[in-house]
Order: C-alpha cells, then sequence, then structure tokens
C-alpha cells in the first residue's frame, strides 16, 4: 500500500486503484468548477431550460390573481399615473428648462425600475434557489440569468405602459422616428443589469448582509442617475459633474428621454460610456462570478 | 456474536424472499469516494438566558458539528448501493457530496459520469401541469428539447399519472408528486443515479416499477445509491450496503449481511435496550475494522496532518449533538477513551 501524504490529486488516486486490480481508467472529480470555456458551453447546452424556466414563472406567479397577468401592465399604468397625478398635477412642478416634466418623470421612473430590481434582488439570488441548487447540477450562473430574464419579460410590458402613458398624460408626446432607437439602449441595459447580478449573487452569497446594503445603493443610484429630478443642474462643481458624466446609468436616462422626447439620437459618448460599462460589466460580472462556482452548493 | 445467541431474533424478523440485485462480478469502477469530511459551522444558542453583560455575550457561540469524518469507497458499474444509518449519521450529506452538490471539507470524490440526485421537484413549478414540468424537468437534466420530447411518453407511464398528467401539478397527492419525480429523473438515462428516501411516497403498484425501472438501468452497466431508513428495502433491492453512523462507515459489505446487522441494532435500540444496541454496534465496528483498512487507498501519514482534533488549531468548539452516544457516557466510565477513541477513532486517515 502506497503512503503517501495527503494525497488529493485525481491521478494518484486513480493509480493506486489500478494498482489493487480495479478498472479506473475513466474517473474524474465531481463537483469542480469547469474551464470558462466548458462553463459557456454547458450554460449553453441549458438555454432552453432557462428559457422555459423564465418564461413559466412570469406567466404562472399571476395565476392566483383574478386579473391575472393583465397585473403586468396594471402595475406600471398605476404607477405611472400616480407619478403624473403627484408631479404634474397637484404640485404643478415645472423644472425650468424641462418641457413636459410628466414625460420626464415617467420615463425616469419606469426605467430605472428594472436596474434597481436586479441589484436588489441579486444577493439573495442563490440563497433562495438553495432547493434546486442542492438537488441536482447544472450552471449555477443559470440562475442569475433566469432571473434577468424575468425581469426584462416585465419590463418589456412596463415600456409598453410607459410608451402609452407618455402619449396620453402632459404634454403628449407623439411617437417619432426615432422611437425603436431605443431598443439598443434596452440591450445594453439588460447586458448591465446581468452584469451586476452576477457580481452581487455571488457578493451576497459570501456576505449576506449585502442584501441589507442594496436598497440604499439603488436609492444612491436613483439620486445620482437624474431619475426623478435632473441632478446635473444642481452640480456645478467640476469632480461631481464628470462622475455623474460616466454614470452609466445616468447616460442610460438620458439616452431614452433624448430619444422618446425629442427625437434625437444620442450623442456617440452616451454610447460609448453606456456600451463599456454594459459590456464590462457583462464580463466582469460573469467571470468572478464563475469563479466561486463550486462554492455555491455549499454552507448549512 | 451477540445476535447469533439471541432467540427472539428470528421472531422479531421474518426475512422477506425477494430477489435482490445481483451485482456483476468484475466491471469498472463508477464512483471513489476518498477520505471525505464534512464540517459545518453552525451558530449555537443557550437555552436559559444568562444574566450579565458578559453572559448574554457568551450566550451564543459557534460550535463545530462533523458530519462526516472520513469515507472511503470505491463502487463498481452495476451496483446497487443501499445507505442506511439512524438519522444524522451522515447518510445524506454523503450523498449530496457523492453527487458533486456540495463541496466536501476535505477529501476528492471522483466519478465516472456525472451523478443525477433525484432531487428534480426543485426545479418544477406547481402550478403547471404535470405534462408542463415532465418537459421543464427534462431540459432541467440537460435533455435536449428533442430528447424531452421523446422520452416524455416513457415518463408518463412509469409516473402511471394517467390523465392527472393535465393537471397542475399542486393538485397532485406526494404520493402521485413522488411518481412524477422519479420517473422524470429516470427520464435523463442516468449513469448514476442517487436516490433519497424518495420511494416511501408511492404504492406497491408503483415500488414493482420503480424496482423494474432501475434494474434495466443497472443491466445498462449504470450505478444506484439508495437512502433508506427501512432496512428491509435495502435489503431486498440492493447489492450491497453502507452503514453509517456518526459520520464514519460501520461496515460495508453485502446487502443482506449488513442490513439484517443493522436492523437487529436498530430493533434493540428501539426497544430501549440501549447497552446492548451500543454493544451490537462495537462488534459490527470491530467486525468491519478490516474492511475500512482496505477502503482506504493510503496510510495515513502521521497524527500531525490529520486536520482533528489535536492538529490544525479550530476556531470553534466540537459539538457532538448524538443523543446516543450520551449512552456511552451512562455506561462506560470513561467512554471518550474506551469506546470512541479505540473502537470508533475520531479519524482513521
Amino acid at each position: 500500500m502506497p503512503t503517501a501524504s495527503e494525497p488529493k490529486d485525481a491521478q494518484q488516486i486513480i493509480a493506486t486503484l489500478e494498482s489493487r486490480g480495479l478498472r479506473a481508467e475513466n474517473l474524474s472529480p465531481v463537483g469542480v468548477r469547469p474551464s470558462l470555456d466548458a462553463y459557456v458551453a454547458q450554460l449553453w447546452e441549458r438555454r432552453h431550460f432557462i428559457w422555459m424556466d423564465a418564461r413559466h414563472r412570469v406567466v404562472t406567479q399571476n395565476s392566483r390573481n383574478r386579473l391575472g397577468n393583465i397585473w403586468l401592465l396594471l402595475r406600471p399604468l398605476m404607477d405611472a399615473a400616480f407619478y403624473f397625478l403627484i408631479f404634474g398635477v397637484i404640485l404643478k412642478t415645472t423644472r425650468e428648462g424641462i418641457d413636459n416634466f410628466a414625460a420626464y418623470l415617467i420615463i425616469g421612473v419606469l426605467m430605472f425600475r428594472a436596474t434597481s430590481t436586479a441589484i436588489t434582488s441579486a444577493p439573495s439570488s442563490l440563497h433562495n434557489s438553495r432547493a434546486m441548487i442542492r438537488a441536482f447540477s447544472f450552471p449555477r450562473a443559470a440562475i442569475p440569468i433566469s432571473a434577468v430574464l424575468r425581469q426584462g419579460m416585465q419590463m418589456l410590458w412596463a415600456v409598453g405602459a410607459m410608451l402609452v402613458m407618455i402619449m396620453v398624460l402632459g404634454e403628449h408626446e407623439l411617437p417619432n422616428i426615432m422611437w425603436p432607437m431605443i431598443l439598443p439602449v434596452l440591450a445594453l441595459q439588460w447586458m448591465m443589469n446581468l452584469g451586476l447580478s452576477f457580481i452581487f449573487a455571488r457578493l451576497g452569497f459570501q456576505i449576506p448582509d449585502v442584501s441589507q446594503l442594496m436598497s440604499f445603493v439603488s436609492r444612491v443610484l436613483m439620486y445620482g442617475s437624474g431619475v426623478i429630478f435632473p441632478i446635473e443642474r444642481f452640480l456645478t462643481h467640476p469632480v461631481a459633474a464628470s462622475v455623474i458624466q460616466v454614470n452609466p446609468v445616468y447616460q442610460m436616462l438620458r439616452a431614452y428621454r433624448g430619444i422618446l422626447q425629442h427625437g434625437t439620437m444620442p450623442p456617440p459618448d452616451a454610447w460609448l460610456i453606456l456600451g463599456a460599462w454594459s459590456l464590462g460589466l457583462l464580463v466582469g460580472g460573469f467571470v468572478y462570478f464563475w469563479r466561486g462556482e463550486a462554492s455555491y452548493g455549499g454552507g448549512q | 456474536m451477540a445476535e447469533a445467541s439471541d432467540p427472539d431474533r428470528t421472531e422479531a424478523f421474518t426475512p422477506i424472499e425477494e430477489h435482490p440485485w445481483v451485482s456483476p462480478e468484475d466491471s469498472p469502477v463508477t464512483v471513489v469516494a476518498h477520505n471525505v469530511r464534512m464540517r459545518y459551522k453552525v451558530q449555537r444558542t443557550d437555552r436559559k438566558p444568562r444574566k450579565g453583560l458578559a453572559g448574554k455575550l457568551t450566550r451564543k457561540q459557534m460550535v463545530s458539528v462533523a458530519a462526516l469524518r472520513g469515507v472511503s469507497f470505491a463502487v463498481r458499474s452495476g451496483e446497487f448501493v443501499g445507505l442506511i444509518g439512524r438519522n444524522g449519521s451522515g447518510k445524506s450529506t454523503l450523498l449530496r457530496t457523492l453527487a458533486g452538490l456540495e463541496p466536501p471539507s476535505s477529501g476528492t470524490v471522483l466519478t465516472s459520469a456525472k451523478p443525477v440526485l433525484l432531487g428534480v421537484s426543485a426545479a418544477l413549478i406547481p402550478d403547471l401541469t404535470g405534462a408542463e414540468n415532465v418537459k421543464l424537468g427534462a431540459l432541467a437534466m440537460g435533455l435536449t428539447p428533442a430528447q424531452a420530447d421523446a422520452a416524455f411518453e416513457e415518463v408518463v407511464e412509469l409516473s402511471a399519472l394517467g390523465d392527472a398528467i393535465d393537471l397542475p401539478m399542486r393538485t397532485y397527492s406526494s404520493g402521485m408528486a413522488g411518481r412524477l419525480k422519479f420517473a422524470i429523473s429516470l427520464a435523463a438515462d442516468p449513469a448514476i443515479l442517487m436516490i433519497d428516501e424518495a420511494l416511501a411516497t408511492g404504492d406497491a403498484t408503483f415500488a414493482e416499477r420503480s424496482k423494474k425501472a432501475m434494474d434495466q438501468m443497472l443491466a445498462k452497466a449504470g450505478t444506484v445509491f439508495l437512502v433508506n431508513h427501512a432496512a428491509q428495502t435495502i435489503e431486498n433491492m440492493c447489492s450491497r450496503a453502507i452503514w453509517m453512523e456518526r459520520g464514519q462507515v460501520v461496515q460495508d459489505g453485502d446487502a443482506v449481511e449488513v442490513a439484517r446487522k443493522y436492523r437487529w441494532f436498530a430493533h434493540n435500540l428501539a426497544m430501549g435496550e440501549e447497552a446492548k444496541a451500543a454493544g451490537l454496534l462495537r462488534d459490527a465496528i470491530l467486525e468491519g475494522e478490516t474492511q475500512r483498512r482496505e477502503a482506504r487507498l493510503f496510510e495515513p501519514a502521521s497524527a500531525a496532518e490529520t486536520d482533528e482534533p489535536h492538529g490544525r488549531r479550530r476556531e470553534a468548539p466540537e459539538l457532538e449533538p448524538d443523543p446516543f452516544t450520551q449512552v456511552f457516557n451512562a455506561r462506560t466510565p470513561s467512554p471518550k477513551r474506551t469506546f470512541l477513541k479505540t473502537v470508533l477513532p475520531d479519524d482513521p486517515d
């Protein structure tokens, strides 16, 4: 019997088994992190599951309500109407230099919501899927991806509600030829949400307290991105102003408003900032999440 | 031996003659566990409220609980392995570790294929119909949509749900849901299947069907692990049994032989004959010693290199939550030294 100090090497174990006359040629370690390209390949193999899971969860979440999936449209409609009532009718807010504040507000609130949901729900997503993680093996990145897909499907309804409300309420924004340009901005937003979900899912798994912090982070982001009032008017300090300029959420909302309210194409630097953040967060977040892959089943 | 000399043994158990699976003589190794250990850190709260600030601060402390204390074995294809042992002996933890779902604190698990744990229910959505869940569960296990469609009829047939397959799954009885779960798990045609207490929910007809399905799988050179409290089930179905106690292997061998010893031990324990049960356990451990030594792949290097209790510094004190070890405390003058250390050493490896 060979003596070795704490042998962990699979090759050593196979060699020892074979020296005892057992056939052990096809063995490989279980529960270890695959290489990055193998991981992407595994995820791609599970795409049908991720898609079907996300779709059915969106459809069935309202199945016990009387109005069923009408709520998917009704909720953003009610939100938009509420903000219009408070700021457009009761407070009669007219910001200097902002025409149609009602539309400004509705676009800001409804489009920011998906990013805010992604940030606040990601830290607990692995914990909430614990039953699934401990029951069968699949690339764990499927969990944040499925969550962002669900949020994306709900967001499509919110976009519809938003378009209707800015036409109906306030100063009636009418469709213009640039409106389809919100689709690439939407795609970049989803990439960003997915990247953020990857990062905060792993962080929240390692340190559960992160989830307590996220509603605060989301609020800071809300005020720092001009969701309900134009932050750039109040920050005159050059450093603060340039910090705001590189904030991807600020650039994203400005792009939506420019397209929908004024029919203007976002400037190249806006595309550059938003695109760089989205791609960077997505790739960096994915790699960061993958590095923790073997650990997500552990803990008690 | 203790059980041979006992006259009421045959009355307590009349062995039911069924046909357990007979494993092939020579086949490749499919699952190897090498010195697998699992240790959890858990927060323990003292039940009695304490007085003073110091007492309040020390009321909660982190303790360390060992679930697996060095498990080693090799399983070949075509073997049907039953895991038996009392609650909390580490059976389910071992199964999750073997399936690669939970990383062990130390040790290595090697397999020849990706093991499938019968736990697909976690992916199912209660508001969907059984048929939709068959599709979802099959995709969750990594089948392509075409494979899922091809397996559909077979799954419905095995689950024996009939027209109930088109009703929402939340309307199913626990037995029906259990049958569907089992049928979906077999749809992936796994080479290594691990079952944790799942078959208890089905009725007699289903038990027959599931046995047939598993025998088919074994005949195709698969490997099945089955955790069950009822040693009778293990005895009837499996070819090999592993008796676990306190996170260690007591005996590993022929299913009928090991399961009967375990049943006799459990029977005495249930009857309140704790001293006798302890003696039976001790005999079984001594008897299994040679086998355990053989299962170890490498000689332990030195006492200093084992990770507990005197080697590495431990951050949390050890907690022994098993009430059965208290039995030894009451009967033997120094149980830690006479029983646990010599017969059931903390670290065999």
